[in-house]
């Protein structure tokens, strides 16, 4: 078993901004990089995400596990995490040679954030369908995560947004913080993603 | 990436005194270098940093360790690394005899860090303090908190 087991990431984000789609492009990615990867997934009462994961056969089952929260999905990532720290640390005994472990939120509010008890690092995944002011609104998730992912950039010219503002704005409510943009969909800005949490909890000799 | 140091346990604190006899000599023939960290990372177990020297660390802490200030993280014959916390600043908070309640009900739905010294409520700020002002200015607006520093 790695000394101290698996990094863990958090990847959190309002309902439909494309969590799991991000995650689906990140395990190709994280592999093309040799990570060794497992998978956790929270709903609010069912195993869909994991469920949708397993049928994608990017990953071998028993490296998905599935949460559910029971309740509101901010609770099981930061007020009480023990459930997400449970499996996560079954997933370290399982598979002594993981690297990384990545804990998908139930789909939440703005105001998600997750507990470093449980993460190292986390992103907060936004869409430009959700409306070109959610930077402004300044929601804990969008202000506090360690990354701020906006997907579906694709979609701007038919959602009545305007990228560039909207990144700028993010990047000021975020002070100068990490902004990335993707559009899982097509597979574009996933590599940025994926780099940016390597550099950030895994140790990578040259 | 070769000259990373990777930082897997706490060794113990500088207030230990085998250890502080021992930062104490390493001091004299060799370096003992300072690893800054924001009291609002504290809780992170993974993570890449520099010294005050330049050297890249690489801190990979079991899930049970907690750094703290003073912390020896590295051990060497000529060098050690020590963990310096930052500053933490904090909002002092008076509530009036009505307004405790929802004070603490605010602090708590916004979950802010607090601690609690005489009558007063200590926030501790994580981030820029007109982020927390903006949330208590109902409150004070009505009489209900001051604001004491």
């Amino acid at each position: 078993m790695r000394k101290n087991g698996a990094a863990r990431v958090g990847i959190g984000g309002p309902v439909g901004s494309g969590k799991t789609a991000l995650v689906e492009r990140l395990i190709p990615a994280l592999h093309r990089r040799g990570i060794d990867l497992a998978v956790i997934t929270n709903d609010l009462v069912t195993h869909e995400d994991a469920e949708r994961l397993r049928r994608t056969n990017l990953l071998a089952p028993e490296r998905i596990l599935a949460v559910e929260a029971g309740a509101c999905p901010h609770t099981v990532i930061r007020e009480d995490p023990t459930l997400n720290m449970e499996a996560a640390d079954s997933l370290d005994r399982a598979f002594p040679t993981l690297d990384l472990i990545l804990i998908e939120s139930g789909g939440d509010n703005l105001a998600s954030t997750f507990s470093l008890d449980l993460v190292d690092y986390w992103l907060f995944v936004i869409d430009v369908a959700g409306g070109d002011d959610i930077p402004r609104k300044r929601g804990p998730g969008v202000i506090q995560s360690d990354l701020l992912v906006i997907n579906k950039v694709d979609l701007a010219p038919y959602v009545g947004v305007t990228l560039e503002p909207m990144i700028r704005e993010a990047s000021t409510a975020r002070q100068g913080r990490a902004v990335l943009c993707t559009n899982c969909r097509a597979n574009e800005g996933i590599d940025a993603v994926a780099d940016a949490l390597c550099a950030a909890v895994l140790y990578q000799p040259a | 990436m070769d000259d990373v140091v990777v930082i897997e346990a706490i060794l113990g604190s500088q207030d230990d005194p085998v250890l502080a006899e021992r930062l104490h000599a390493i001091s004299h023939h060799g370096v003992v270098e300072v690893l800054f960290v924001e009291p609002v990372d504290l809780p992170r177990r993974r993570f890449h940093s520099h010294t005050d020297r330049g050297t890249a660390c690489f801190v990979s802490l079991p899930r049970s360790a907690q750094l703290f200030d003073g912390a020896l993280i590295h051990l060497e014959d000529k060098r050690a690394i020590v963990l310096r916390v930052g500053q933490q600043n904090w909002l002092r908070l008076r509530p009036s005899a009505g307004g405790a309640m929802e004070l603490g009900y605010l602090a708590g739905n916004l979950h802010w860090k607090v601690r609690f010294k005489d009558d007063c409520l200590l926030v501790a700020l994580d981030r820029p303090i007109d982020e927390y002002l903006a949330r208590l200015a109902d409150l004070q607006s009505t009489g209900k908190v001051s604001v004491i520093e």
